[in-house]
């Protein structure tokens, strides 16, 4: 089955490319921000993630994390961005937003310590939020090309075959490290840009997603995935053709099982102890 | 003053430990149950219930280098005193099944499991949950506090965002509310090794023991030697970058002022990370300074209660332990109120005696002990963080 996607409208998010989403992102630069960024996401609709980092962080991981926010940024399924920072810590929300407005011209910041605490930060929160939605409307423009990830944690034949098919339909695809962990390979996917997600979970874990990037559960005929086989948005010995016409359907703005959910942890990867 | 004759209540379970909270916890045993523990949490709060608490966190049962780290937090964290029941959500693997087990061990009042393998969707895992966590809370609101001897305060010390005055204003007036506890058969426990560098050999001069002594000293050159290890200078990250603007100089300076918190009373032991103290005294417990993991390991050892000062202001809280900002200075105080607690500044404007804030500290303790709400909880600040020894990246 071919993959059409020339009739497809997706959004026009200038330097990033053309995104498969819209997606408002309230980025917490810090741990302490973590708990304001979701009533400001929940009150406007955007996304956000809960994180243990930006602060009592050294040596690589300062430039580390920094670098993984400033990807996030970069996304093209990413719209405008708000960062959430605290005021102490030792990633600074405004450093972090001159960094980041390089990547992403819509993005704003917002600091705890300075907005009066939490009731003047949430306030504050949903209007510079609202003000970017209403500065950077959705722009439809035609989808020019498409990026694939592929989460895997062994081998896996089907995997195989929808890279191939993939592929020979000039479809970009770029395969995850081997992480037993879904999460850690959606970060990695995230890093490279990738408009959707194609996970193979391994035997013994659950459905999981990224907060925006749409991520299709593929079934195992292991227990727990027979078990839990509706979680799934194919089940175990899919064809390459179901694959084919699911990621259609996604592409085209369907949700996916954990999109729909709501659900989509971040496993921030880090390389140094905390203290 | 010093408000002694006010009667402690709390709740006590079945291990001997007291509890000032009757918490219903939702806690998930893999990362991709996280989005649902908020959810379920979410959904049983009311304009008449507080509802139950939940957390989320990056683990996924991984088997690495800090494995033994990780399950002993979140199975003593499942096991506070301050919770009525822990409802906890699995996929049913081995180690979530061993780590059920540990909990429970640790004295875990009441448990429920709830078993995303054998329910078959999350849409399922979150209607059963939901409803688990509702009965749940009927039963834990039909509880009642018995009286309480001090030695049910399991007190925590905690200092972030520290500024110029920390050392001066509310560090050492929560170190006179710690000892006057200490004093009457409390348990009081320091953390933040890396912010007692450089202040370790005063502290180990209060030792009640000389090996309690030599404990304190070899735990911080653990810690140094594991920094080194690295290949990074600590002095790069403290004092941080938000402590310079508040006008700390040195690590030296920030560690004596973060030493104040724990007063003058002699150091009855040393604790290893999420340890729990088994006779009242004043503890040191090898803990990193990021403010969450260390709260955290906190709630993890059995702390029921804990008093957080800060130069700079920060929403942080527990998800079952009630914790008490108190700010250094005035300014902050007055900038950011829906975040502070208590105000310490008021030494350094003059106006109040180092005794007479710490009288203040000490009520404020007595209070939110019985049930007081603080900021953080009335704001829903449930933070939660896994500390790690080494990397996510590395296996």
């Amino acid at each position: 089955m071919k993959l059409d996607i020339t009739n497809l409208n997706g959004f026009d998010h200038q330097n990033r490319g053309v995104g498969i989403r819209n997606l408002q992102l309230i980025l917490p630069s810090v741990v302490c921000s973590t708990h304001i960024s979701r009533r400001i996401a929940n009150e406007v609709g955007a996304v956000t993630f809960a994180h243990q980092h930006g602060c009592a962080i050294i040596g690589d991981d300062v430039a580390g994390i920094g670098d993984y926010f400033e990807s996030l940024a970069a996304h093209p399924n990413i719209g405008s961005v708000l960062i959430v920072g605290l005021g102490c810590e030792t990633i600074q929300g405004n450093e972090l937003a001159e960094k980041l407005v390089a990547k992403n011209s819509s993005t704003n910041y917002l600091i705890i310590q300075e907005s009066g605490g939490v009731d003047g930060t949430y306030k504050n929160g949903v209007k510079a939020a609202e003000d970017l939605q209403g500065k950077y409307p959705p722009k439809p423009a035609k989808l020019t090309s498409l990026h694939i990830g592929i989460d895997l944690s062994s081998p896996n034949l089907l995997a195989a075959e929808v890279v191939t098919s993939l592929q020979s339909q000039n479809v970009k695809v770029t395969v995850s490290s081997s992480h037993k962990n879904s999460g850690l390979n959606f970060s990695e996917l995230m890093e490279s840009g990738v408009h959707l997600i194609l996970s193979f979970p391994d035997a013994n874990q659950p459905t999981s997603g990224f907060p925006f990037i749409p991520v299709i559960n593929i079934a195992s005929d292991s227990a727990l995935h027979t078990a839990i086989a509706t979680d799934f948005d194919l089940p175990n010995k899919s064809s390459v053709d179901q694959v084919i016409e699911k990621i259609q359907e996604v592409v085209a703005g369907a949700g996916t099982k954990v999109e729909k959910m709501g659900a989509g942890e971040i496993i921030t990867p880090r390389v140094v102890r905390s203290v | 003053m010093f408000n002694t004759k006010v009667e402690l209540k709390g709740y006590q379970r079945p291990n001997g430990l007291w509890g000032f909270r009757n918490h219903v916890l939702i806690l998930p045993l893999h990362s991709a149950l996280s989005a649902s523990a908020r959810n379920i949490a979410d959904a049983t709060v009311t304009k008449d219930s507080y509802g139950a608490v939940g957390i989320s966190h990056d683990w996924s049962g991984e088997s690495d280098s800090d494995y033994a780290r990780i399950f002993k937090t979140i199975s003593g964290f499942a096991a506070n005193p301050n919770i009525y029941a822990t409802v906890f959500l699995t996929i049913n693997t081995p180690v979530e099944i061993d780590l059920i087990e540990a909990a429970v061990n640790f004295g875990a009042n009441k448990i429920e499991v709830i078993n995303l393998a054998a329910l078959g969707s999350m849409e399922k895992l979150f209607e059963v949950a939901v409803d688990a966590a509702n009965r749940l809370l009927v039963e834990a609101a039909n509880e009642h506090r018995h009286l309480a001897p001090w030695s049910a305060i399991r007190l925590g010390l905690e200092c972030g965002g520290s500024d110029a005055l920390s050392g001066i204003t509310a560090n050492p007036a929560l170190g006179v509310a710690s000892d006057h506890l200490v004093a009457l058969g409390a348990y009081s426990v320091l953390g933040e090794t890396t912010e007692i560098l450089g202040a370790e050999h005063l502290l180990a001069a209060r030792a009640t023991d000389p090996e309690v002594g030599k404990q304190i000293v070899e735990t911080v050159a653990r810690y140094e030697r594991s920094i080194n290890y690295e290949g990074i200078d600590m002095r790069g990250a403290q004092p941080s970058r938000g402590n310079i603007e508040g006008g700390l100089t040195t690590l030296e300076e920030k560690s004596l002022g973060a030493a104040k918190k724990a007063g003058n009373a002699p150091f009855t032991g040393v604790l290893d990370f999420a340890d729990r103290a088994d006779k009242p005294g004043l503890y040191f417990m090898d803990t990193p300074g990021h403010d969450i993991e260390q709260l955290t390991g906190f709630a993890a050892s059995g702390i029921n209660i804990v008093v957080f000062t800060s130069g700079r202001g920060t929403p942080t809280g527990s998800a079952t332990v009630p914790t008490i900002k108190v700010s250094t200075n005035t300014q902050m105080f007055d900038s950011i109120p829906d975040l502070i607690d208590l105000n310490a500044g008021s030494i350094a404007d003059g106006t109040e005696s180092l005794e007479e804030v710490g009288a203040r500290i000490f009520n404020e303790i007595v209070e939110v002990a019985n049930g007081r709400l603080t900021r953080a909880e009335t704001g829903r600040h449930h933070e939660f963080s896994l500390s790690r020894m080494y990397g996510t990246v590395i296996s």
